[in-house]
């Protein structure tokens, strides 16, 4: 009795478990139906391939209600509180609609590419343009529709170029741009000669001939040397690409071909580059060995405030660092802090960069000069593709891309904006490095992925170059016009195989 | 081979002679147990069964058929097209053949167990109770419910992402293709790549001979220079013995990265050591810069003892502790100098007890990461394929796949590590005294 029992519950169990499968297999109908389901959708995808995104799709111009977006902004605004200012006053505004925009509390670096997807990332996103346009390859960040924002007038064309990219034959906006980054000369007013207006100023414009010329800052550095042992003119570490290939730049070299985006053609060696290298090494041979290596961007600071620098090149946003160190030495000489900061802000000038010879030779009398062109890149705010409220977002952007904001991002963190009403307002560097990228005397940074590999390679070419102004006269590699070919050339092939020797798996 | 054939014996034997309920739990899990009373343990498998049954309808065969295809629609988040992750449903993949693998083995010990039960009511015993089963699982069987979670564990953090990352390698994941794109299966070619490609090879060697001098060389000076500082230490003739232990795991407590980025200051041409060098009216010497090929590795070499030799050091210390003082003076008494006592009596009893340490030791120096990265980092040169005279394989594939993203590749080189590494490591374990005398107790 007790035995049929069990066959009877066996039996049952078993009945259930295959009608149990049944029902999965109902339930697999089901997702098969899905699979049609998907089939169609994998159709619309490709017959969708060809056509281009329709950005109405994205911003239907109703805002999403009750909705918190994320934003990832650079640490100084953080740090300076701008930031607090700018969501404070952007949630007061869209109150009504419930939007609540947050600080994403996020690295300033992380990558969208990785966290997006998995539903990680920030709806709203600054960034420099290198990076917010890596992610337009997976199509990561939304194209935004900056023709119907109010900053679009205002900003120049070339800092649009930045974030511009042609899909499938239309053309979108990736981003928006707010801010310009470059390189700046940092000198002491102080350290000028005190005869510099009667044998330093050939042209009589009141500016010493150091900070206009770079043949003129290579006599001056050659007299401040032969002056004093351990005392320098201008320094900066070559092994940096963003500041050493500007001279590169100046001379007909370029990142990549046809207006920086064909990876294929590299243009290290492009030109005359050559000469660019020449300039940086005939510099190279008034400074000490920390040129080779991080040392004087580690210490141009504290170098440059007790006077063994007389002038360095660096972007704009370390002012601050330089001041703070001039101040403190000026304390230790003695001085109040008001006396040492009136004094320190009167002395420090930061300026537009020097021209160079045209002829690339910094010992010639009366040379034709020509502009330096400086790596710079540009901030922007872009948005997005994983957020669930790109209108939301947009609003962001517009609210946070305003005059009113610009204007107060400028007088809090001391940016050069892409804004040219605020940068005539602003007057001084904001309106020097406006006007330099208005000049087209600063190269953008590629808006392409590939711009990850030119790093280490023209990274390397520099400290060797740099080395080679300490290299005994027989050991030297770059002694001649074709050595420097050479190795410019050897810069491009190393990008070329990081890029192409892997990419055809 | 004996114990494999008796194993492949006995479960045909189960097949042949399995009687009806074997063959019942043969058909459904579980249901063999049922017709012999064992309720608790038939439910049981029959819970599995449903449970393993409603995973792969839900998912388990879609995510197969994905690990096959490794997807076939591609997203495009601006026309709201979720599409497939290839790199998830290569995950989700090995996931689900790892439960058909579980799956299998309930299977095979659901009809070993029906079949065990069979032979007891054969000898005329009576199935076990569900609860003297269990009980079982805290006295004979107890090993196998201690080892349960951790042998999970290791499966999923261990063996999960080891099988991902050799899946990797047959793959074209990296480059231009990463998610969203779609990866492909490309087979062996990037071992075909790796072998063919003309600047890949030339630097492949170069790398992996001055990868092997460097984990030899390491390793012997770690080991040494530990246990020579542990011997000089353990002298009765030195005074305030835990002062001087405690300097050496100074250095060790500190964090690695911080250590190498100290030592790349110091080194550097704005460091002291080069102020030093520079205010004796020397010029200035380049100990990192693009020139230093040996000067760089040496200091490597020093840098990486630096912060191994501690551990090394505190090893040999406790172990020395264990020595047999007797061994040692009778060994003096037969005229044995300090060296013939080293060399005879200390070296085999320490070497006896930390070979396997030596060997971990090996791997670690082998796969060194942190060293030439931190202290010579950021630089390629002349000859060598995206890479430094310093670099290691593991910083190469760094370069090929973090930097260059060629994701692949770089687990490609890593199972040529892998597989380096550990004929390195058996063959040295195996020829060694720890294996061969393994159950001597010295």
């Amino acid at each position: 009795m007790r035995k049929k029992g069990y066959r009877l519950l066996a039996g049952l169990l078993c009945i259930g478990l295959l009608s149990g499968c049944g029902g999965n297999a109902g339930g697999n109908d089901g997702k098969g139906s899905g699979g049609n389901s998907a089939g169609t959708d994998t159709q619309n995808a490709q017959t969708g391939d060809g056509a281009a995104a329709d950005l109405s799709n994205i911003y239907t111009g109703e805002l999403e209600r009750n909705v918190t977006i994320r934003v990832l902004e650079n640490d100084t605004a953080i740090e300076q509180g701008y930031f607090q200012e700018l969501i404070d006053a952007f949630n007061e505004a869209y109150a009504e609609y419930g939007i609540v925009a947050v600080d994403a509390n996020m690295d300033q670096y992380s990558n969208l590419a990785d966290d997006g997807p998995y539903g990680y990332g920030p709806d709203v996103l600054y960034q420099a343009n290198d990076v917010l346009m890596k992610y337009v390859d997976g199509k990561h960040i939304y194209p935004i529709p900056v023709q119907n924002l109010e900053c679009y007038a205002q900003i120049p064309d070339r800092a649009w170029e930045a974030y511009r990219r042609e899909i499938d034959g239309t053309t979108y906006y990736m981003a928006v741009p707010v801010n310009v980054q470059t390189s700046m000369l940092y000198y002491r007013k102080d350290l000028l000669p005190e005869n510099w207006e009667t044998e330093w100023d050939d042209n009589g414009n009141g500016i010493p001939d150091m900070v206009e010329s770079w043949s003129a800052m290579y006599r001056f550095s050659k007299l401040r040397m032969e002056e004093k042992e351990g005392q320098y003119g201008y320094m900066r570490s070559m092994y940096d690409v963003y500041f050493s290939s500007s001279f590169l730049f100046s001379y007909g070299g370029y990142v990549f071909g046809n207006n920086n985006t064909d990876p294929s053609d590299l243009g290290f060696s492009a030109g005359d580059s050559w000469m660019g290298a020449s300039v940086l090494l005939q510099q190279a041979s008034l400074m000490n060995e920390g040129c080779i290596d991080d040392t004087i961007t580690v210490n141009a600071y504290s170098k440059l405030a007790d006077g063994t620098y007389f002038a360095t090149m660096t972007t704009p946003d370390v002012y601050t660092l330089f001041l703070k160190e001039l101040i403190l030495a000026y304390q230790g000489q003695g001085m109040s802090e008001e006396e040492a900061r009136a004094l320190a802000e009167e002395n420090l000038v930061m300026t537009k960069v020097p021209m160079l010879p045209a002829s690339a030779d910094l010992t010639e009398e009366n040379p034709e000069l020509i502009p330096l062109k400086t790596m710079g890149g540009v901030n922007g705010y872009g948005i997005s593709a994983y957020t669930k409220a790109p209108n939301a977002c947009l609003a962001f952007v517009e609210f946070a891309t305003s005059y009113d904001m610009i204007m107060r991002r400028c007088e809090l963190l001391g940016i050069a904006p892409a804004r040219s009403d605020v940068a005539s307002q602003r007057g001084g560097t904001s309106e020097m490095i406006y006007q330099s990228l208005e000049e087209g005397n600063v190269v953008l940074m590629p808006s392409i992925t590939e711009v990850d590999q030119i790093w280490t390679p023209a990274q390397s070419f520099f400290s060797d170059l740099a080395k080679d102004a300490f290299r005994e006269p027989g050991e030297r590699k770059y002694d001649d016009p074709d050595k420097l070919k050479a190795g410019l050339t050897q810069v491009d092939t190393q990008i070329y195989d990081a890029i192409f020797t892997l990419s055809g798996n | 081979m004996k114990k494999k054939k008796m194993r492949t014996e006995g479960v045909s034997q189960m097949f042949l002679h399995g009687g009806k309920n074997v063959r019942a739990s043969m058909c459904l899990m579980g249901l063999g147990q049922l017709l012999y009373g064992q309720i608790g343990k038939g439910l049981l498998y029959l819970f599995v069964l449903a449970l393993a049954v409603f995973y792969f309808v839900q998912r388990g065969f879609a995510d197969i058929a994905g690990l096959i295809t490794l997807g076939t629609k591609e997203a495009d988040t601006w026309l709201g097209i979720e599409g497939d992750n290839s790199v998830i449903m290569l995950l989700m993949g090995i996931l689900s053949v790892i439960a058909a693998i579980c799956l299998l083995v309930c299977y095979l010990s659901n009809v070993k167990d029906a079949y065990e039960t069979q032979k007891i009511c054969e000898r005329g015993g009576k199935p076990a109770s569900f609860r003297e089963d269990l009980k079982q699982f805290l006295d004979k069987k107890f090993y196998k419910t201690v080892l349960f979670l951790p042998i999970l564990g290791v499966c999923v953090f261990n063996i999960l992402p080891i099988i991902f990352m050799i899946a990797i390698a047959f793959t074209n994941y990296g480059g231009t293709i990463v998610p969203p794109k779609l990866v492909d299966w490309v087979g062996g070619s990037n071992f075909v790549k790796l072998a063919t490609l003309s600047q890949f090879s030339p630097t492949f060697l170069k790398i992996l001979s001055w990868n092997i001098i460097w984990a030899v060389l390491s390793t012997a000076l770690n080991y040494f220079a530990g246990l020579g500082l542990a011997l000089l230490l353990n002298k009765d003739c030195v005074k305030g013995k835990a002062l001087w232990r405690a300097f050496p795991v100074l250095a060790y407590a500190v964090p690695g990265f911080i250590t190498l980025l100290g030592f790349k200051f110091m080194f550097s041409y704005g460091g002291p050591i080069n102020q030093i060098i520079t205010g004796m009216g020397q010029k200035a010497v380049g100990f990192l810069d693009i020139d230093a090929k040996w000067i760089a590795r040496l200091i490597g070499l020093l840098v990486n003892a630096w912060i191994s030799v501690p551990s090394i050091m505190l090893l040999a210390t406790g172990l020395l502790s264990n020595r047999d003082a007797s061994q040692m003076e009778s060994a003096k008494i037969d005229g044995a100098n300090a060296f013939q006592q080293f060399r005879h009596i200390t070296l085999p009893f320490v070497l006896f007890s930390t070979t396997p340490v030596l060997i971990s030791q090996f791997i670690g120096n082998f796969n060194n990461f942190g060293i030439f990265f931190f202290l010579r980092g950021g630089l390629y040169i002349d000859g060598y394929f995206l890479a430094s005279d310093t670099d290691l394989l593991i910083n190469w594939l760094y370069n090929l796949s973090i930097n260059n993203n060629y994701y692949s590749i770089g687990a490609t080189i890593s199972l040529v590590i892998f597989v380096i590494t550990s004929l390195i490591s058996l063959s040295i374990y195996t020829g060694s005294a720890s294996y061969r005398e393994e159950d001597t107790f010295r």
